[in-house]
Formats: C-alpha cells, sequence, structure tokens
C-alpha cells in the first residue's frame, strides 16, 4: 500500500490504431451523426476563420468611406455567419449525443451479452469491481471521446489550412510571418500534452489508491481496532494523501506554466504581426489596416485548433486501454458454448418445434447420467479429477463426501457443464453432453451452491427468480418446505421484504434457506446441492429434513453431504479423495466395509482424545 | 446562496494568505493581460493611421511611456517586443496564480482526506455498523474531489472572469463610455441565462445519474450473481433487464446532450450577439469618426476576452450548490465523535496481566429495538478456557464486542483483572485482547504483513512459529511466493479455512492476554480444527481463551461452557455435565450428532 509504483510506460506508447478502427466500428450504425460532427466540424471552421476577415473588410469599408451597400453586405453577412455558427454548434451537440449515448449503450450491451456467455474460469480471475468498470466507466470514456474526436479533428485541421491559405493568399509575407507562430504552438502544446498526461495518469492512479485505503479503513475497521493499528494506518494514509497531493500540485504547475506559454506564443503572433504589417502600411505597400487587424486576430486564434488536436490526442492515449479492456473482452470467445452443429440443430428445431422436444430438438427429459472416464486439471501436471466414472440411474440420489479438496465441488460443477471435461465424457441419457444445448441442460439443473447469492429486491422475487410468473401460493410453498416462511413472515414487508445488495439484509443462514426455496420452485429435473444449507441453524436444519428428502426422491440428486440424515437416506453414497471414488455403497454396506466412510464416521464421534 | 457562499468562503480562510496572493497575482496578470492589445491600439491610431484631431492624452501618455510617435515609427519591432514583454510577465503572474490556488486547494484537501482517515479510523465501530461502506467512500472520495475541483478550478474561474471583466473597465471608460456600454450590454443576460438554464436542468443531470448507478448496480449484481444466473440459465431474462435500464441510460443521457445542445447554442448566439453589438457600434462611431480603428480593435479584443469567462460564470454559479451539498457530506462524517474523546484510562502491562474477566449485570440493547442482552453475568477466571454457544441472534457476538469496547453496555459492567473496562485506556486494552472473527478481514499485501500486522516488530522465527500453531505454515509455503504473497484484490484468493487460520496465526503472534475467536474455525475442517485446538491447549494458561462456535465438538474441551439464548445464559457447566441435563446444549449435541455435523468441517474449505 504504501509503496507507489504506479506503471507509467505505457504512458509514453503510441496510438493503437488497428484498436481504434475496430472500436470506431461500433459506430458504424451511427454514420449518419459521425458525418454530421465531422461536416460540422468542417462549416464551423470557414465560419470562424471567414468572421475575422469580415471584420477586417469592415473597417477598411468604412475608413475608404465605400458605398453602403458594400457595408450592409459585409454586416448583414457577418450576422447570418455568427447565426450560422449557433445552429451548427446545436447541430453537432444533437449530433454527439446521438454517436456517443448510441455507442456507449451498443459497446455495454454487446459486452454484457458476452459476459452471460464467458466461462466461470474468466470470472474466478476477474476481480467483479473491475468487470463492471469496463461496462461502465470504460464505456463511457471510449464512446463519449469519439464525437469530439470527429469534430475537433476536421475543425482543427481546416481552421488551420483555410486560415493558413487564406493569409498566405492576401499577404504572403505577413502570412509567412504570422506562420511562425504554428510551429512553436505545435511544440510546445505537444510535449505538455504529454506531461499533462502522464501527471494525470499518475493522480488517477494515486486517487484508486487513495479509494482502497478508504476501504481497508472502513471495511477492516474491527481488524484495525482489536489490532490497535490505527496510528500506523494514518501514517500510511498520510503518505498516500501526501502523494496525492505531490501529484496534483505536479499536474497544476504543469497546466500553470503550459497556458500561459501558450498566450505569450499568441501574444508574439500579434507582435510580429504589428511590427512586419505596420512597416508595410508605413510604406503604403499594399496593406490595409483592416487586413492588419485580421492577421492579429488570427494569431490568437492559432493556439485553439493546435490545443484541441493535442488535446483530443491525449484523449485518445488516455482511453486506449479503456479501449483495449472492452475489445478484449468483445473479442474473447467463450470457452464452453454450443457447438456449430448444435446451433444449426437449434435454428431447425425452433422452425418445426415437437412436443416433448428440448429447444435443440433432442430429448427434452433427463434420465439418466453417466461420466466416462473423466479427467479434469486445470494444469495438466495437478488434475483434480482422474478416470472418473459414475453412471446414476433414474430418481437416484447420490451423496458425495470425503475431504476438502478432494475434488466433489469440481464434479458438481463439471454436471452443471460449468468446466468441460478436459478428457472423457458425461452423457445425458446417452447423448455427450457437449451435443447438447447448453442453455437446456442448465435449464434442467437446481443447483443450490454453498455461498448464495440474492438479487437486491424483494424476498418473493428472489425465490421466483427461475419462474417470475410464479403465483404468491407456489413461493409460499416453497418457502414453507425449507421452514422459511416464518422467519419471512416476520421480516418488516414480509414475502416483500427487500434483501439488500447480494441479500446483505439477511444472515447467511436465511440467504441459504432462500437459495434453497428458490431451487425448488424452479422444479428442475436434476437438483444439485454443494453445502447447501451449512450455514442454517442446528435446530431448522433438523426441521427441513424431510421436505428436502420429499424433493429430491423424484428426480436424481447429487447432494454434496454435509448431514448424516442425508448422506443415510441417499441411495449411494461416493466417498471422493484425491479427484477419485475411493468407496461406494449405501450406508449400511460401507459402514460394515470398514474403510474410509468408518474412520470419517469415527471421527466425528470419537470426541477428544 | 448566501449562506452557501458563506460556509465554502469559511473552507477557503483556511489558507487566506495564499488565496490573497493568488488573487493577487490573477488581477496583475489580467491587467498585463488588457495591456497588451493597448499597444496596436497606440501604434495603429498614433502612428500608421494618426487621426484628424491627433492622439488623445490617454493616447499620448502610452506613447511617451513606449517612447515617443517618432521613435516607434522608426522602430516598430520595439511595438512587437513590448506586447511580448507584456503578455510573458502576464504569463508570469498567470503561473503564480495557478501554482499559488492550486497550493492552497491542495493543503485544504490533504487535510481534509487526512482528517477523515483518522475520524473513521478513531470513530466508534457502531457508526460503521450503521454506515454503508459504499457511501463512506464516496464522502471521502468523490465528495472531497468535488470540493476540490470547486476550490481550485471554480473559485478561480469566477474570480477569474470577474477581474477580466473589472480591470479593463477604466481602460475602456477611458477611450470611450459609449463603447463601453456597448460591450457589456449583454452580459448580465448571459449570465443569468446560465444561472437559470443550469438551475432548471439539473433534474435532467441527476436524472443521468440515477440511471447510471441503476446500469452499474445492474451489472454488479450479474456479475457477482453469475453463478445463480447460469444455475438457473436466466441469462436472456437478465440480459433482457439490463436492456431495458441500458436503454434508459441511454435516452436520459441523449436528452441531457439534446438540453445541453440548446444551452451551449442559445449562449453562443448570445454571446456572439454581444460582439456583433460591439463590433457594430464600434463600425458606426468610426464611420461617424468618434471612434479610432485602433481602439475599435482594442474593443473587439477586449470583449472576446472576457464574454467566455462570464459566460462559464453563469454555468459555475449555478453549480456553487453541489460544492456545498458535498462539503456537508464530508462535515457530517468529521462531525462524528471519536472514540476517545474525553478518555484516559489506566495503562495495562501485559506481563503481569492474568486475563480474568468478569461480567457483572450486563445489559445493552442497539438503540431504540428490544435489548440483545439481558443482565448477563458470569466470571473468567485467569488462565482459563470457556465457551459461548447458543442458537444464531442469542447474544454471543455482542459479548466479544462490549469485552473489545467496540460498543458500551447500557448497564452493569466488566472487569479485567478487576479492573472495570473504562477505566482503562482503549488502546492498552486492546492490545492486550485479540479476536477472531468468522470472516477475517485481510489486508491487501503480503501474507508475511498481514500475520505481523499487530506487531510490527515481530521476528521471522515468531511468525513462522504463530503460522504453525494455526496450521496455516504448510499452505503458506505453498504458495509460489511463500511469505511474500500477497492477497486481496491484487494478490491470491484465499478460501474461507485460510483467512481463518491466518487469522488466527495473526492474534496468536501477538502473545495476548485474551484470545477471542468468534466462530473463527467455522470453516476449518475438523482434522485441522482438532490440530489447532491442540497447539492452544498447549499454550493453555498463557492466555484467557474465549471460543464462540456452532459446532460443538469445537467447545468440549472448555472448562466451562455458557449456554446463551434470547440474551440471557440459560445454562453453564462443562460439557460432560451440560450433556446430561436435558436442555438446549443436549438436543443440540443430539441433532449435530445424530446429523453429523463434523462432515460440514471436512468439508468445509471448498475449492473454487
Amino acid at each position: 500500500m504504501t509503496q507507489l509504483s504506479p506503471h507509467v510506460e505505457d504512458v509514453l506508447g503510441s496510438v493503437d490504431r488497428g484498436l481504434w478502427r475496430r472500436i470506431a466500428g461500433h459506430g458504424y450504425p451511427y454514420k449518419k451523426s459521425a458525418l454530421s460532427m465531422i461536416g460540422s466540424g468542417i462549416l464551423l471552421a470557414v465560419i470562424e476563420s471567414l468572421l475575422p476577415l469580415i471584420t477586417g473588410y469592415l473597417i477598411d469599408a468604412i475608413i475608404g468611406k465605400a458605398d453602403t451597400s458594400q457595408i450592409t453586405w459585409l454586416a448583414v453577412s457577418y450576422v447570418g455567419l455568427s447565426i450560422g455558427f449557433c445552429i451548427l454548434v446545436w447541430w453537432f451537440i444533437v449530433a454527439a449525443g446521438r454517436l456517443a449515448t448510441g455507442m456507449a449503450h451498443d459497446i455495454r450491451r454487446a459486452s454484457f451479452v458476452r459476459l452471460q456467455e464467458l466461462e466461470f474460469s474468466y470470472f474466478d480471475t476477474q476481480p467483479a469491481g473491475w468487470l463492471v468498470s469496463r461496462l461502465t466507466s470504460d464505456c463511457r470514456k471510449v464512446a463519449s471521446l469519439m464525437p469530439w474526436l470527429l469534430l475537433d479533428l476536421s475543425w482543427g485541421i481546416t481552421f488551420l489550412v483555410v486560415v493558413s491559405v487564406g493569409m498566405l493568399i492576401i499577404n504572403w509575407l505577413l502570412g509567412l510571418c504570422v506562420l511562425v507562430v504554428v510551429p512553436l504552438l505545435v511544440l510546445v502544446t505537444f510535449i505538455f500534452e504529454r506531461k499533462l498526461l502522464r501527471s494525470s495518469r499518475l493522480m488517477r492512479k494515486t486517487n484508486s489508491e487513495l479509494t482502497a485505503v478508504y476501504n481497508e479503513g472502513i471495511s477492516g475497521v474491527r481488524t484495525s481496532k482489536s489490532l490497535t493499528r490505527e496510528v500506523e494506518n494514518i501514517d500510511e494514509f498520510q503518505s498516500v494523501s501526501q502523494a496525492m497531493r505531490d501529484y496534483t500540485m505536479l499536474n497544476a504547475v504543469q497546466t500553470s506554466i503550459f497556458l500561459p506559454i501558450v498566450t505569450s506564443i499568441g501574444g508574439m503572433g500579434v507582435g510580429i504581426a504589428l511590427w512586419v504589417g505596420g512597416i508595410k502600411i508605413e510604406q503604403d505597400a499594399g496593406l490595409s489596416i483592416g487586413m492588419l487587424i485580421a492577421f492579429m486576430q488570427y494569431a490568437v486564434l492559432f493556439a485553439m485548433p493546435v490545443r484541441e488536436l493535442a488535446a483530443r490526442l491525449s484523449d485518445l492515449k488516455g482511453a486506449q486501454a479503456a479501449g483495449e479492456r472492452i475489445q478484449g473482452l468483445l473479442e474473447r470467445e467463450p470457452e464452453i458454448q454450443d457447438s456449430d452443429e448444435v446451433r444449426s440443430r437449434i435454428d431447425a428445431a425452433t422452425k418445426g418445434k415437437r412436443s416433448g422436444a428440448a429447444v435443440d430438438g433432442g430429448d427434452h427429459r433427463i434420465e439418466t447420467i453417466e461420466f466416462r472416464d473423466v479427467s479434469f486439471w486445470y494444469k495438466p501436471e495437478e488434475p483434480v479429477i482422474q478416470h472418473f466414472d459414475l453412471s446414476i440411474r433414474p430418481a437416484e440420489t447420490i451423496a458425495l463426501v470425503g475431504p476438502t479438496g478432494g475434488g466433489k465441488t469440481t464434479i458438481a460443477s463439471l454436471l452443471c457443464r460449468f468446466y468441460e471435461p478436459c478428457a472423457g465424457g458425461i452423457f445425458m441419457n446417452g447423448v455427450e453432453y457437449r451435443k447438447r444445448s447448453l442453455h437446456w441442460l442448465q435449464s434442467s439443473l437446481g443447483i443450490v451452491l454453498q455461498q448464495p447469492h440474492l438479487f437486491s429486491g424483494s424476498v418473493a422475487r428472489n425465490i421466483a427468480y427461475a419462474q417470475p410468473s410464479a403465483t404468491i401460493e407456489q413461493i409460499e410453498t416453497a418457502a414453507r418446505t425449507v421452514e422459511a416462511h416464518d422467519f419471512i413472515t416476520q421480516l418488516p414487508d414480509g414475502y416483500d421484504s427487500d434483501v439488500g445488495e447480494g441479500g446483505g439484509r439477511l444472515s447467511v443462514g436465511q440467504r441459504q434457506l432462500i437459495a434453497l426455496a428458490r431451487a425448488i420452485l424452479a422444479d428442475p429435473q436434476v437438483f444439485i446441492m454443494d453445502e447447501a444449507t451449512s450455514s442454517v441453524d442446528t435446530e431448522t436444519e433438523h426441521h427441513i429434513q424431510r421436505g428436502i428428502e420429499a424433493v429430491l426422491s423424484r428426480r436424481i440428486a447429487v447432494v454434496i453431504a454435509h448431514r448424516l440424515s442425508t448422506v443415510r437416506s441417499a441411495d449411494r453414497i461416493l466417498v471422493i479423495d484425491g479427484g477419485e471414488i475411493i468407496e461406494q455403497g449405501s450406508h449400511q454396506a460401507l459402514l460394515e466395509a470398514g474403510g474410509a466412510y468408518q474412520a470419517l464416521y469415527r471421527r466425528h464421534f470419537a470426541g477428544p482424545e | 446562496m448566501k449562506t452557501q457562499a458563506a460556509s465554502i468562503t469559511r473552507v477557503m480562510m483556511r489558507e487566506p494568505r495564499i488565496y490573497g496572493a493568488a488573487i493577487g497575482a490573477m488581477v496583475i496578470s489580467s491587467l498585463l493581460l488588457y495591456l497588451a492589445p493597448l499597444v496596436p491600439l497606440v501604434v495603429i491610431d498614433g502612428v500608421l493611421r494618426p487621426s484628424e484631431q491627433g492622439p488623445t492624452t490617454f493616447e499620448l501618455f502610452l506613447l511617451s511611456l513606449m517612447g515617443g510617435v517618432d521613435f516607434i515609427s522608426a522602430n516598430l519591432w520595439w511595438a512587437c517586443v513590448v506586447i511580448l514583454l507584456l503578455t510573458a510577465f502576464a504569463g508570469l503572474f498567470a503561473y503564480f496564480r495557478g501554482v499559488l490556488a492550486a497550493n492552497a486547494t491542495e493543503r485544504i484537501v490533504q487535510k481534509m482526506r487526512d482528517d477523515l482517515y483518522q475520524r473513521l479510523q478513531r470513530a466508534p465501530v457502531g457508526f460503521i455498523d450503521r454506515s454503508e461502506t459504499g457511501d463512506l467512500i464516496q464522502r471521502c472520495t468523490s465528495d472531497v474531489d468535488t470540493v476540490r475541483i470547486f476550490l481550485s478550478a471554480q473559485v478561480v474561474e469566477i474570480a477569474r472572469a470577474v477581474a477580466m471583466l473589472i480591470v479593463p473597465l477604466p481602460i475602456m471608460l477611458m477611450i470611450s463610455p459609449i463603447m463601453t456600454l456597448a460591450s457589456v450590454l449583454l452580459l448580465p443576460p448571459i449570465v443569468l441565462f446560465a444561472v437559470f438554464y443550469f438551475k432548471r436542468i439539473r433534474s435532467a443531470f441527476i436524472d443521468v445519474e440515477e440511471a447510471e448507478a441503476a446500469l452499474t448496480s445492474t451489472v454488479q449484481e450479474n456479475v457477482t450473481g453469475i453463478r445463480v444466473v447460469r444455475a438457473f440459465a436466466q441469462q436472456d431474462q437478465e440480459t433482457e433487464g439490463f436492456d431495458v435500464r441500458n436503454g434508459t441510460h441511454r435516452d436520459l443521457d441523449n436528452y441531457l446532450y439534446r438540453v445541453l445542445a440548446w444551452f451551449w447554442s442559445t449562449s453562443d448566439l448570445m454571446c456572439m450577439s454581444q460582439k456583433i453589438i460591439a463590433v457594430g457600434t464600434g463600425m458606426v462611431l468610426l464611420s461617424m469618426g468618434r471612434l479610432e480603428v485602433g481602439a475599435l480593435f482594442f474593443f473587439i479584443t477586449a470583449v472576446s476576452m472576457f464574454v467566455w469567462p462570464i459566460r462559464q460564470m453563469g454555468r459555475i454559479l449555478a453549480e456553487l450548490g453541489k460544492a456545498q451539498v458535498a462539503l456537508g457530506r464530508i462535515n457530517y462524517v468529521l462531525g462524528q465523535p471519536e472514540e476517545t474523546d474525553g478518555e484516559s484510562g489506566a495503562t495495562l502491562d501485559g506481563s503481569v496481566l492474568s486475563g480474568a474477566i468478569s461480567f457483572q449485570n450486563v445489559t445493552f440493547a442497539h438503540e431504540e429495538s428490544a435489548p440483545v442482552l439481558h443482565e448477563v453475568s458470569f466470571d473468567i477466571a485467569g488462565g482459563s478456557t470457556i465457551a459461548l454457544v447458543g442458537p444464531s441472534g442469542c447474544g454471543k457476538s455482542t459479548i466479544i464486542n462490549l469485552l473489545m469496547r467496540f460498543y458500551e453496555p447500557d448497564e452493569g459492567q466488566i472487569l479485567l483483572d478487576g479492573m472495570a473496562l473504562n477505566d482503562i485506556d482503549r488502546l492498552s486494552l486492546r492490545s492486550n485482547l485479540s479476536i477472531v472473527l468468522q470472516e477475517p478481514f485481510l489486508y491487501s499485501r503480503s501474507l508475511r504483513d498481514n500475520l505481523a500486522m499487530g506487531r510490527s516488530n515481530a521476528e521471522e522465527v515468531e511468525i513462522v512459529e504463530a503460522a504453525n500453531v494455526a496450521a496455516i505454515h504448510d499452505a503458506i509455503v505453498g504458495f509460489d511466493e511463500g511469505y511474500s504473497t500477497v492477497v486481496g484484490e491484487r494478490g491470491v484468493t484465499l478460501s474461507g479455512g485460510q483467512r481463518q487460520r491466518l487469522a488466527i496465526a495473526r492474534a496468536l503472534l501477538r502473545d495476548p492476554a485474551v484470545l477471542v475467536l468468534d466462530d473463527a474455525l467455522s470453516a476449518v475442517d475438523t482434522k485441522t480444527e482438532r490440530a489447532i485446538l491442540a497447539a492452544l491447549q498447549q499454550r493453555h494458561h498463557r492466555h484467557t481463551t474465549i471460543i464462540v462456535a456452532h459446532r460443538l465438538t469445537t467447545v468440549m474441551q472448555a472448562d466451562e461452557v455458557l449456554v446463551l439464548d434470547q440474551g440471557r445464559i440459560i445454562d453453564r457447566g462443562t460439557h460432560a455435565e451440560l450433556l446430561e441435563r436435558e436442555g438446549l446444549y443436549q438436543r443440540l449435541w443430539k441433532i449435530q450428532n445424530e446429523g453429523m455435523d463434523a462432515m460440514t468441517g471436512l468439508s468445509g474449505e471448498v475449492a473454487p
């Protein structure tokens, strides 16, 4: 925490054009708005370069006592161009809105859909907060950059070109003299934009560091207090807040140097115009006062497009990391998805839907499940499951027991196709599950996990999560099955009580009961329970046993076991260790066999040695 | 508005001298900036195109400053140098202004951040428990940032706009009062328009913010609950729900752009009209011979210099309220009492402390709600092990909270070694007690740092020893970087059981007089639990141990077990004694053993 090591090398990288071309692709549906931005930019630049010129001509016309019609014509065009300018401003902001919000919307949607398809191992490696900011701040950053990039590119370049050419045509010598400021401006601007980009990145990084320290200070308050760490924590915080102040000052100092230098360069341009132009006027060498005034205004105005162009360029660099992250997510192929063959069958099946068939046209029922020589590993040299065989008969309840890390949860995850076997296959009614629709499989399973996640919203909505159309009677019946009805009715608003973010307003045990009710209401073909009631009160758990048994008896159930009563009533108990079945049989048979199961059983009852 | 400005001003007045210097630098800088266009004015009107009436006194004065008409006429480069010098010096003072203002602001803001953090560290646990983490963090980060931007950018912008307008006024009046009037005619409507427009469309901004928050929480819920989404194959429904919020956000955001399009175009029109009025009036005066060309140039330049800052000022004035609200939210945190307020207690000497604890008729309730502890009394002899059991919500954790002085009892008192807790210095008390929570908090740094967190001078040997007692040493060595492995968001993820064991090691390392395990073995498997309890047993009499647990096998070896229900001690005794009596303990034991609860532990540490 204390050592600040922000990585800033990436700042110096250049703009990745391929990446931005792919990102710009998201703007294709909004090409009309994009063209509007470019068009407005060009028109605005033309208007802005004409206005000083008209002022100059007006002055000359008045001094030269030109006839009124010419003066009127000039004045009217000045006013007309000004009004046109304002209309264009309205026009490009509206177009920018369409482009930016539309692109952000589309990128977000594509990312969200992709997240729904990606395998769990992706989520295992990415903290939730990072994924969320991909869809929020990253999308916003990239999309809101686009319209201004188009506008400022077209405006800035047009302005520079039109004014330079115009000046050279009107008076090439004076024009050249005034144009001397441009390379200077470009040089200074680009040097400073780079420095500013760097220091503002340092600021942002330190700022997120600061947020993290606050977060630790708040979430860890009990721990910090019980370790009497307050003083050390405060010291450490101050080193971060000092760094934050230093970087902010660095940024402020750079800005404070940069802007005055730009102003001074503008002043230099005005001075040069006055000097060279003055001599020309003194010599009566074909330069009017009006033109001199126009040239002096241009000298000041030149700074603007240069600065805007540089600023957009650093925006582009600043948003590049966000763009990379978004494209990385969008371009990631899900490891687990329907094969092309399955997809074509789903297409065919939706056309001629047979009753009793699944979405992919196959058998809707799951009556038998078979693991054939299944192996699974994260790293090949450390297999989690090896040559695993298991055949589950219709309506059988299988209990998995065994030590931590033995592979029980992995077996359940493979069955749910959260992960796929690295070798071997899993067969539903004799068909390998990778030849079936993923959606069909998962919607046929009722999975209850040890860590019960609830969604914010009412208790009723959570129980009816998989069956949004369920009646309140059905919801209550499910809740009664798991003895959750009583505590739910005691909540302030009963079934309508908000469970809070992630179910935070309920205890873990209560959450587990609701998660269980949710699975029961879904009435799946196969029930999979992974430590589903580990945090439920001993007495409550005792009471719900019969209800759960009734639910399990009608279908295939795989239960990572937990209470002996569940284990005992299971049709078959598998003792899993080292990714293998080391023993299997009924409760009675295993006890009599005197193997691992008996040892497990004994250890529990043996009491203190 | 007045009170708003007042309390923001109070914040600024913490650095009056620096802000004063910044304002001074700003005035000088704007003055110099306006002097620059005076040079073309006198050069054009005095040298290049002398008027028939001859130069005015003001022009003569300026001309003489620059060396007189003839000198300038012969050396036009000199005008160029003067302009350059003026803008360069204006720039120098603008630099001073920027750095000074940033300096003052950053001092104030750093102090604010430090104060906030300090307050959060020292605030009673109850305050943090009552608050939402996200809300507190927002107060400390984005609210502070709002105030910072206000102080460093917005106040400066307002001041600059005012200076840019006021500084040239005397010069402008000296040149031409009519032109001056024509140049500022539309400024009041420009400011008022900005203020009122932004006040009116505030709700549009808020709508977008709320829509974005809703969108964020939808994504957040989906990502954190992705396993449930998949388990029930609800991807399509989730996407539908997301689409609604995503669409709403896009529409509101797009609406905001449209609203802003009207603002910017209209106010641009007003600003341009201001310029047209100035230029038009100037042209008329020029044709009537009542204004010189150079003077016209000066006015055109001046209007462009102040009209845009003035427009910005209107927008900022409308947003003044934001900074005020943020400041209020910050002050709410800073206004919380500190735990150590008005306290100076005895300091404990850990080496002679026996660790005897006595609760005497202790009653406690959270605010208005029903008491969670009713007149609880018990004594623990120094060096003994006692256990607290009972259903959820029976008051076990409250006893621990009171012992740690996270909360204060409403009635009764608690003694440590015969001394009332209230008479002991809070820090000294806590450094002699060690607590391990069910869901231990780990800091996102290395395992070694986490272990040594409560005793920064611990030696490597001691760390390893503590880790061995807590049966976590082998797991640590198994990581690629051993004790240097970083945990947390940026490092490895530990299982619940590993976290608990790590926290136990951390607590042991402090060698406290009292060790509290608040359901701290719930995720540790029974075999490991047994090993840890046995190792603790060996250290027996080195400290008093309080074990809170659901699993009765965990508490069997305690010297005494207190059975709690609904805030009262309903039974007490050794495991054997309690087992013989009919009651909650016996009932729980029966259920747990019939149900073979121990297998929970066997599979407690679930790999993802």
